[in-house]
């Protein structure tokens, strides 16, 4: 997680100047090295409007715990507010964890799989940005697309 | 070891002289690399790092004596037969000084020599002999002559057949290192021999695959292994009269990996080599050149300095047609240097053994346009593809310091494809691989660009690797990723065209198609291809808010889609989507509408060109434009000109996904005159002009009323704004709208009835 600071610092940066609107709202970001989340701050919890699964595919045991975390979802996430970032896919030799399998984990759950290099700081960039693209459509901040709609977008037809 | 002495004399006499003339040299280095402003700073820095390195110079001299000590201990041949290693001290401590050595600096020709005939002569024990092949790295080149002394210790069976086939890997690995390749060639037979051996034959396959020549074109009967394909497929490319065996078209990895085990130290000592100092004596591989900058892949794309025969050089004036006849002698590529040249030497030129070089030479490439050997694509395409694998910046993340020097090599492939007007397979292959593991940032309009030369094949093949990963990308990458993917997709489009129409030219035999079939597969092709582009560029004006420099790139595109039947004589026409047409006819941006006009026109130029074939004719043609596209323009016109010139834009409008509206929910809107509002004095693009004209008509009139323009002025708004640049307009109005009667304005073009 020692990238995360990083990661949640680009996050915020482009809502200075690249996007067109800026987002009125602050992002919250919750970390969670697991699901389900305790359940005594339910109440004060903000709306979630988008989930982003980390799977270092260099360790089976992250992979196991995504996938353990999942079944403490509800339905409705999947449809479209759900998305998975795999790390570490640019050391072959390292993987431990098949590619097949991650984009197994994508279809079956409806949600796109994205590919990011965190020890690479121009990929960081380029992955926030792009994961802050989706939030804004998940959130409801583009109109006329809805998170459904783009996750449809998002899909791929491989495994039909 | 004099000889050894004499070499290493020069090089400290040129060590003194370098310091004294740092200063100079080091100024034009840094004109050169970081333009004028930095030059003092640079000066300084460098000046700094050459003291640092006369002080290693000086342990390297030790270290070189205890070099010059090993390799007089193997050399001299003190050693008994296969002692093993533990017992023996002296053996230890040299093959501990080789080693290091050998890392650091590499070795130089003659240290390689003595260590390949004590490798290879089977006095030593197996585990030595593969510690010394492995740290067999050369510091600049390897002598022809210690390969094929080599090879003859091969012959003699000596050493095991584990050495034997490190060697071989080895051999493959410093292919390009070895100065001279004639008598490697000469050997040829040998190593075709070899190919009995189960073990090596995998890399005596690569080895000939690097070392074969037209006149090597024998035939081998096997079964069906990749790497023999490999070989096979060559064989069949040079001489396709003795290979009778049918080969899959579809290339794989053909070879493993050989050079794993020495390409770091290579690439280290490459790196040591050229960063020490430019004047140098060690040498790089091929730079012979001076102004190599300090790029990894000069030293992979340069022509390697010697490579054909030398001893005859051909005489122009002496060329006869005897020598044109015979393929015997050819022309040494290195001496190759003008245009001239190219045209007298073109029958006997034969390419470097190191394919790669080409890309670089611009005369090779010429001569390699206009041979059409599809072995050149063979041999380019084994070394292109491992070279994009390995280098890839984001695939292999360690290579991320490296990104420039990639760039520059995605650059250097992109020109040639310009230049041949093909793309590479193995680039294509690739992509494939790649894109799912693209941020869509690093190399973007290098990576985009090759996408465009992608070469023309089935459509749903593509599908799954190009378009999803590219359209998942494109959905969550900002505007200008957007545009540039439009782009480059639009120049994939008059790719294909371009080599159709380059086809239908030649009228070359079916066999060279890529899709092996008929023009239908190309129509679908084309047209799944239009489809695609209709589908994002529909969803991306949603994302981006109808962004009107979206809007320009898309309409871009259909510039190329509207004029494929008369442009490119392909019988196709494929209409914008609503979702690009109507954003586009609704516009505020008055380039859009104009652009938009144009299309229109040129669709409309199309069909009745299509309509008129189709009479003339009379026989049945395979292929008609169906209906449905008249039906599709009709609507879309219909709608245009309803907006545009007769103000009925929500009542004429038939398209289902139209602007049709009731007139009920108009009133509702409490707009006034709605009927007007986007016709060509009230429509948000032009307003701005109709305002400019009623200034300048009726300077006195503060009004602004716009229902001055009628009649008459209808007419002059209509010349101002042609003046104003309004073309498409122009061309649109002058062709779909009827004007001979003023009355009935509304009547449509002639294919309106069609």
């Amino acid at each position: 997680m020692k990238y995360w600071d990083q990661l949640s610092e680009a996050y915020n940066r482009p809502l200075k100047g690249s996007l067109d609107k800026p987002l009125e709202k602050i992002i919250f970001i919750h970390l969670a090295t697991s699901l389900p989340l305790p359940a005594e701050r339910d109440h004060i919890r903000p709306r979630i409007d988008l989930i982003v699964f980390m799977i270092n595919i260099q360790s089976k045991y992250s992979f196991k715990n995504v996938e353990a975390s999942l079944s403490h979802m509800d339905a409705k996430f999947f449809l479209g507010k759900v998305c998975f970032l795999i790390t570490g896919a640019g050391r072959v030799n390292h993987c431990s964890v098949e590619m097949n399998a991650v984009r197994k984990l994508g279809n079956l759950h409806c949600s796109p799989v994205i590919f990011c290099e965190l020890d690479s700081e121009g990929i960081r960039l380029a992955t926030a940005q792009r994961l802050l693209r989706i939030l804004q459509i998940c959130a409801g901040h583009v109109p006329g697309v809805s998170a459904l709609f783009f996750s449809s977008l998002m899909k791929s037809s491989i495994d039909e | 070891m004099q000889q050894r002495e004499s070499t290493k004399n020069p090089k400290q006499a040129l060590h003194v002289c370098r310091s004294s003339q740092s200063d100079l040299s080091e100024w034009r280095i840094g004109v050169k690399t970081a333009g004028p402003k930095s030059v003092d700073l640079k000066s300084a820095e460098k000046y700094k790092k050459e003291k640092q390195q006369s002080a290693s110079d000086q342990a390297d001299n030790s270290t070189q004596d205890h070099l010059e000590q090993a390799l007089t201990y193997f050399e001299r041949g003190k050693i008994k037969d296969c002692i093993p290693l533990k017992k023996n001290e002296a053996l230890q401590k040299h093959l501990a000084t080789v080693e290091s050595v050998a890392l650091q600096r590499g070795l130089s020709p003659e240290g390689l020599d003595v260590l390949l005939n004590v490798a290879l002569s089977g006095r030593l024990a197996d585990t030595v002999n593969g510690r010394i092949l492995k740290c067999l790295i050369p510091a600049s080149l390897i002598a022809e002559s210690s390969v094929v002394s080599a090879v003859s210790w091969l012959c003699v069976g000596k050493c095991s057949g584990s050495t034997q086939l490190l060697f071989l890997r080895w051999l493959i690995a410093m292919f390009d290192f070895i100065d001279h390749k004639e008598k490697l060639h000469a050997l040829y037979g040998i190593f075709f021999c070899s190919l009995q051996d189960e073990k090596q034959c995998p890399y005596v396959c690569h080895l000939l695959y690097l070392l074969t020549r037209r006149e090597n074109g024998e035939s081998i009967q096997s079964g069906m292994q990749p790497h023999l394909q490999a070989l096979l497929s060559l064989y069949k490319l040079l001489c396709p009269e003795l290979v009778s065996i049918t080969l899959p078209a579809k290339m794989k990895t053909y070879f493993r990996n050989s050079a794993s085990l020495w390409k770091a130290a290579i690439n280290a000592i490459r790196r040591r080599n050229q960063g020490t100092s430019p004047t140098s004596q060690q040498l790089n591989l091929g730079t012979a050149h001076l102004q190599s900058r300090k790029r990894k892949w000069n030293t992979q794309l340069i022509l390697p300095a010697c490579n054909a025969e030398t001893n005859n050089p051909i005489k122009s004036e002496e060329v006869n047609h005897i020598d044109i006849l015979s393929h015997s002698e050819s022309f040494p590529v290195e001496q190759l240097h003008t245009f001239s040249q190219l045209l007298q030497n073109i029958h006997h030129l034969e390419f470097p053994s190191q394919m790669g070089s080409v890309l670089r030479n611009s005369l090779l490439l010429h001569y390699m346009n206009c041979v059409k050997d599809e072995s050149i694509y063979l041999r380019l395409y084994y070394w292109m593809g491992q070279t994009l694998q390995e280098e890839c910046t984001w695939s292999k993340i360690d290579n991320e310091q490296y990104e420039e020097e990639f760039k520059d090599f995605l650059d250097i492939i992109y020109k040639t494809e310009c230049f041949l007007q093909k793309g590479f397979s193995s680039c294509e292959e690739f992509l494939y691989k790649s894109l799912p593991f693209w941020d869509g940032f690093c190399c973007r309009s290098q990576i985009l660009r090759l996408v465009s030369w992608i070469p023309l094949s089935n459509f749903s093949e593509i599908k799954p690797l190009l378009c999803e990963p590219l359209a998942q990308l494109f959905f969550t990458s900002s505007l200008y990723f957007k545009c540039s993917v439009l782009e480059s997709l639009k120049e994939l489009l008059q790719n294909w065209l371009s080599w159709h129409v380059m086809q239908l030219d030649v009228e070359a035999d079916p066999k060279i198609s890529p899709l092996n079939s008929t023009l239908s597969g190309l129509v679908n092709s084309v047209a799944d291809l239009i489809h695609f582009v209709g589908w994002i560029s529909t969803v991306a004006l949603r994302l981006e808010n109808n962004a009107t420099f979206l809007l320009y790139f898309i309409l871009d595109f259909y510039e190329t889609v509207c004029d494929v039947y008369l442009k490119y004589n392909l019988p196709l026409l494929v209409m914008p989507p609503p979702g690009v047409f109507y954003p586009a006819l609704l516009s505020v941006d008055s380039v859009s509408l104009n652009q938009l006009c144009y299309i229109m026109y040129r669709y409309r130029t199309n069909l009745v060109a299509a309509k008129e074939n189709e009479q003339i004719k009379k026989t049945i043609l395979q292929f008609k434009f169906s209906s449905q596209t008249y039906q599709e323009y009709n609507q879309y016109i219909m709608a245009m000109v309803g907006c545009l010139w007769t103000s009925s834009a929500f009542q004429k409008d038939i398209h289902p996904q139209g602007i049709r509206l009731d007139p009920e929910v108009l009133k509702k809107t409490r707009v006034q005159e709605v009927r007007n509002s986007f016709n060509i004095v009230h429509h948000p693009a032009l307003m701005g002009y109709a305002i400019l004209f009623l200034q300048q008509a009726w300077p006195e009139d503060k009004t602004l009323n716009f229902n001055l323009i009628k009649g008459r002025r209808w007419n002059w708004y209509l010349e101002y704004l042609y003046m104003q640049g309004f073309q498409g307009l122009k061309l649109f109005i002058e062709s779909s709208i009827n004007r001979v009667s003023q009355v009935s304005q509304t009547k449509l073009g002639n294919d309106q009835d069609s």
